[in-house]
């Protein structure tokens, strides 16, 4: 009798149990569905993929976009720009963020699987080329910048053995490895032409100071007085360092917000997202989700990442080509 | 005879230590006693210094508001309160079920059959090379296995749980066999001998005699294996594991249909906010954190494999 007791009560207990747990999980998806279908009644999935450099404004739209309507799910990676196109011409994404536009030989795999898509441009990631405060250079040229973090700098220590135009002063150079955006960024931008020109490999020096940690490359640019380096514009905005000039053609220009939303900063590029258009005519999901990033998305989340947020001609621009 | 003129037993012995313990009698031992400490040595404060480097860097996040970490999930920004490891916990948590359901039986059966049924010819000499080979091969490779099988051919190129499981399942698999091989192949033959002597069958003396001497070897083998596998990034950032955001999925994290969902898990998470630090310094910490917590995880699942082992070296006394 008495073992029959206890095996009941443990019985009891397990369905309790077990009833609590469910409780408590309908519960859950319960309130999210009830406070997102008051919003537009929109709800489904999302799927973003690209570049790691766009990966945190995606997100941030998300972010904010769940606020509004929790029923929609967006799930974002970022393995990279080139792994995100192709998986975005293979059907697999609705989205492809992207630090470059489409090449043509990812263009022509995208129409070869019929997959047609929108650019969107949704912000601006500016370069810094910074030294010390101590330094009294102000202002350098591209010339002067391939010169001094170019091949032909290589083995070359102060800075008038690497540009007799520039003062005779120890030279210590930090920056990105390799395996960054903002790496490949520079030498596509400053370095590759003025290489082409010279007949040299479109790379920089070996001799200079790597690091995949931009608070190691501030570090080593406050730790000398005359040291150069350069990292992205949101990361160096607010350190204490000294932001040089560039001129890139057309007169020495300050990075700051203004210059770089307007283009007249030479050390920049744009940022964009790419949408299958094919997938957001079927799924009301993607559609309202890229209604929000260029809405809010642009207006909020590109600046509380740390990118410098589209002029508000160009969000103007962007929102007349989306909507049509 | 030369005892004769040593004295008493207790005499000798007392002459022979001090012949032995005199001091400079044993240099070159000295000398080798001391490197072996220095490598000790060295290898202990690497060990402490990264430790201390992690524990500082995710202090702040480990101290102040720590069961919002424990629960929160990816976000965009390093300041968000909602920031923290649950779908990397959740994600870990599964492929180590995965893992245990799939590689544990099936290595330690292969081992049994590699040492107990197989016969000693040149096919089965073949097979021991290329599964202690397999063992060696680099963690990435599995990983490209696991995002051509699982990921492109078996589910249209979208990731999902059970490709990061499976993958990570077969990664371990040959360290399975091989372990659980060595700790059969420990066991003393007189214990067969004895068992078939009795008049036991091959089946019996496998279950009786061989498996349970063998248990302790086996388990701390595949343990191990397991804390590799929850500790492993390389295969699982190939089979697409995600970085950025997991929308918050409907149901529990016990519901069984997220093993086709797309999924993120403890190493990923790490690896991804050790990449968004550059952008974002306080995703150090949550790094640091988040790494502090895994190695606790493995920590802890070590210790279990070492109190499994001693029980079961007791138990066969």
């Amino acid at each position: 009798m008495k073992q029959g007791f206890r095996q009941q009560l443990k019985t009891l207990a397990l369905i309790a149990t077990i009833a609590l747990v469910a409780a408590a999980c309908g519960g859950d998806s319960d309130s999210g569905s009830t406070d997102s279908a008051s919003a537009d009644g929109v709800s489904g999935s999302v799927f973003v993929s690209g570049s790691s450099t766009v990966e945190p404004i995606s997100v941030r739209v998300a972010e904010l976009y769940e606020d509004v309507n929790s029923n929609v799910s967006v799930d974002v990676e970022g393995p990279g720009t080139g792994d995100g196109f192709q998986k975005f011409c293979a059907g697999e994404t609705d989205i492809s963020d992207a630090s470059r536009q489409i090449k043509d030989a990812e263009a022509e795999d995208c129409a070869a699987n019929g997959i047609e898509y929108t650019e969107i441009k949704v912000g601006i990631d500016g370069i810094a080329v910074m030294t010390n405060n101590a330094n009294p250079v102000d202002c350098v040229t591209f010339d002067q910048l391939f010169n001094l973090i170019g091949v032909n700098g290589e083995g070359k220590d102060t800075w008038a053995a690497a540009d007799s135009s520039l003062p005779d002063a120890p030279l210590d150079i930090f920056g990105p490895g390799a395996e960054s955006g903002t790496f490949d960024s520079f030498i596509e931008i400053v370095i590759e032409d003025l290489a082409e020109e010279a007949g040299v490999e479109h790379t920089v020096r070996t001799d200079y100071n790597p690091s995949a940690e931009d608070n190691l490359i501030l570090q080593g640019i406050q730790s000398s007085d005359t040291s150069l380096g350069w990292v992205g514009y949101a990361f160096a905005a607010n350190a204490d360092v000294k932001l040089l000039e560039v001129d890139g053609g057309d007169g020495c220009i300050a990075p700051n917000e203004e210059t770089i939303a307007s283009n007249e900063y030479p050390i920049a590029r744009d940022l964009f997202i790419y949408v299958n258009t094919g997938n957001a005519a079927e799924n009301p999901a993607l559609q309202a989700y890229v209604d929000f990033y260029v809405g809010e998305g642009l207006d909020v989340a590109v600046g509380e990442v740390g990118y410098v947020p589209l002029s508000d001609a160009a969000k103007d621009e962007v929102r007349a080509g989306w909507n049509s | 005879m030369a005892v004769s003129t040593l004295g008493s037993s207790s005499d000798v012995t007392k002459r022979v230590e001090q012949e032995i313990f005199r001091q400079g009698s044993d240099l070159k031992g000295s000398g080798f006693r001391a490197a072996l400490l220095a490598t000790l040595g060295i290898s202990v404060l690497i060990l402490v210094v990264l430790l201390g480097q992690v524990i500082v860097d995710g202090w702040p996040v480990l101290t102040t508001n720590f069961g919002d970490f424990w629960s929160g999930t990816l976000r965009s920004r390093s300041s968000d309160s909602k920031l923290g490891i649950s779908q990397g916990l959740v994600g870990s948590f599964w492929i180590a079920i995965t893992v245990a359901v799939l590689a544990f039986p099936i290595g330690i059966a292969a081992a049994i059959y590699l040492e107990e049924y197989a016969p000693q010819n040149l096919m089965t000499r073949v097979i021991d090379i290329s599964i202690r080979n397999l063992a060696g091969v680099p963690s990435v490779v599995y990983g490209l296995l696991g995002l051509f099988l699982f990921v492109k051919l078996a589910n249209n190129g979208q990731s999902s749980l059970y490709a990061g499981g499976i993958t990570l399942a077969i990664l371990v698999l040959p360290i399975i066999v091989i372990t659980s091989a060595e700790a059969i192949r420990a066991v003393p033959s007189s214990l067969r001998q004895g068992a078939y002597g009795v008049g036991a069958t091959k089946w019996d003396v496998i279950r009786t005699q061989v498996l349970p001497f063998a248990a302790p070897g086996i388990l701390t083998g595949t343990l191990l294996s397991l804390s590799r596998a929850v500790g492993e990034a390389a295969p699982l950032i190939l089979v697409g594991a995600i970085t950025g955001r997991l929308a918050p999925r409907d149901g529990s994290f016990l519901d069984l249909g997220q093993f086709g969902d797309r999924f993120t898990a403890m190493p990923i998470v790490i690896v991804g906010w050790v990449q968004e630090s550059g952008r974002d310094a306080g995703f150090a910490a949550a790094a640091g954190a988040a790494i502090v917590v895994l190695l606790a995880l493995v920590i802890a699942m070590n210790s279990v494999a070492v109190m499994l082992r001693n029980y079961f070296e007791n138990k066969r006394g």
